[in-house]
């Protein structure tokens, strides 16, 4: 069996978001620290987040506690990125 | 003139329970075990396409409904994972099954088989599909004005059934799904996304569709899940 391969915080962001969404890996890495993501992506909707954290959790091996989401989490591609980095670091 | 789908069925605790057949002459039966919840109703045509492909080289293949899911007569608040483990061996008997595919959390429910040849798509532990679940509750009672939380939520589902994302869960349910892990059966091929880094023994190109908002299909992706399936059967 092929191993599993270690990736960055950034870069599980980006395939989440890819698999979530249902984006093109093309359009996922034009995201920028600045990209707008909560109101501004239509698929992004509060089921959509649902999924996302479990997903970040499985892929980062993290946990996310309810109080550590907020609207300012998903303001942001570059605010995501950042929890995830913190997260993993924990 | 090619079959068309049908639905026969298998006997599980008395009762008859649906399950979508696609018959080939061959005499080779591959069931699919679907994914658990929504994941299941977002899955469902690839699910249909995967059989359809299967047929074109020659394999049957068998879909159950789980109890208490899709046409099923029992209600789901009343049964537990080892109702569904139990169902689908049943299914794998009376159908003459040697080789399972299971999708997702679908593999929780193939545990009761270690003998049999398991094929698994991006298999998944149960507390992260009740997690995204107490998510989703969580998000709609937010928007009611109620405040629930993650723990709140797992302790009341320890007392008594609880709603999570339309599917009525009870406590015994809560807590087998909570601790299963996927089985590491002796004869097993684990597929996953291309984009996922978790080990795996084939990679395959496609979309997470069980991820999705909305019911989707991936002609593509369901025409290489069977391709794969059809070369692992003939092995």
């Amino acid at each position: 069996m092929q191993d599993k391969v270690e990736i960055t915080p950034e870069a599980a962001v980006r395939a989440v978001m890819q698999d979530i969404l249902g984006l093109s890996e093309e359009q996922v890495a034009e995201f920028t620290a600045e990209t707008e993501l909560f109101g501004a992506l239509p698929e992004l909707d509060s089921m959509a987040v649902a999924g996302l954290l479990t997903e970040l959790e499985d892929r980062l091996d993290i946990m996310i506690d309810d109080d550590e989401v907020d609207g300012e989490l998903f303001e942001t591609f570059g605010n995501l990125v950042a929890f995830a980095e913190m997260k993993v670091t924990e | 003139m090619t079959p068309l789908p049908a639905f026969v069925s298998y006997e599980f605790a008395d009762r008859k329970e649906l399950c979508l057949a696609l018959d080939a002459p061959s005499g080779r039966n591959v069931m699919l075990v679907p994914p658990l919840f929504d994941e299941m109703n977002r899955m469902r045509k690839m699910l249909v396409d995967v059989m359809r492909a299967l047929q074109t080289v020659d394999i049957s293949s068998f879909l159950p409904d789980l109890p208490g899911c899709n046409e099923s007569p029992v209600p789901l608040a009343q049964v537990t994972l080892t109702d569904w483990q139990h169902a689908v061996q049943a299914c794998a008997q009376q159908h003459r099954i040697s080789h399972i595919a299971s999708f997702r959390a679908g593999v929780l429910t193939v545990a009761a088989m270690p003998d049999a040849g398991h094929w698994m798509l991006s298999p998944v532990k149960g507390a992260a599909i009740l997690r995204t679940m107490m998510r989703t509750r969580i998000a709609a009672d937010r928007e009611t004005g109620l405040n629930t939380s993650l723990s709140g939520l797992a302790e009341q589902a320890k007392a008594e059934p609880i709603e999570l994302a339309g599917n009525i869960i009870g406590p015994a349910l809560f807590s087998q799904l909570n601790d299963a892990k996927p089985p590491t059966p002796k004869h097993q091929r684990i597929a996953r996304l291309a984009s996922d880094n978790k080990p795996a023994d084939v990679q395959i190109d496609g979309s997470a569709l069980w991820l999705r908002a909305e019911p989707g299909d991936d002609p593509a992706m369901s025409c290489a899940i069977a391709k794969d399936i059809a070369a692992w059967v003939g092995q």
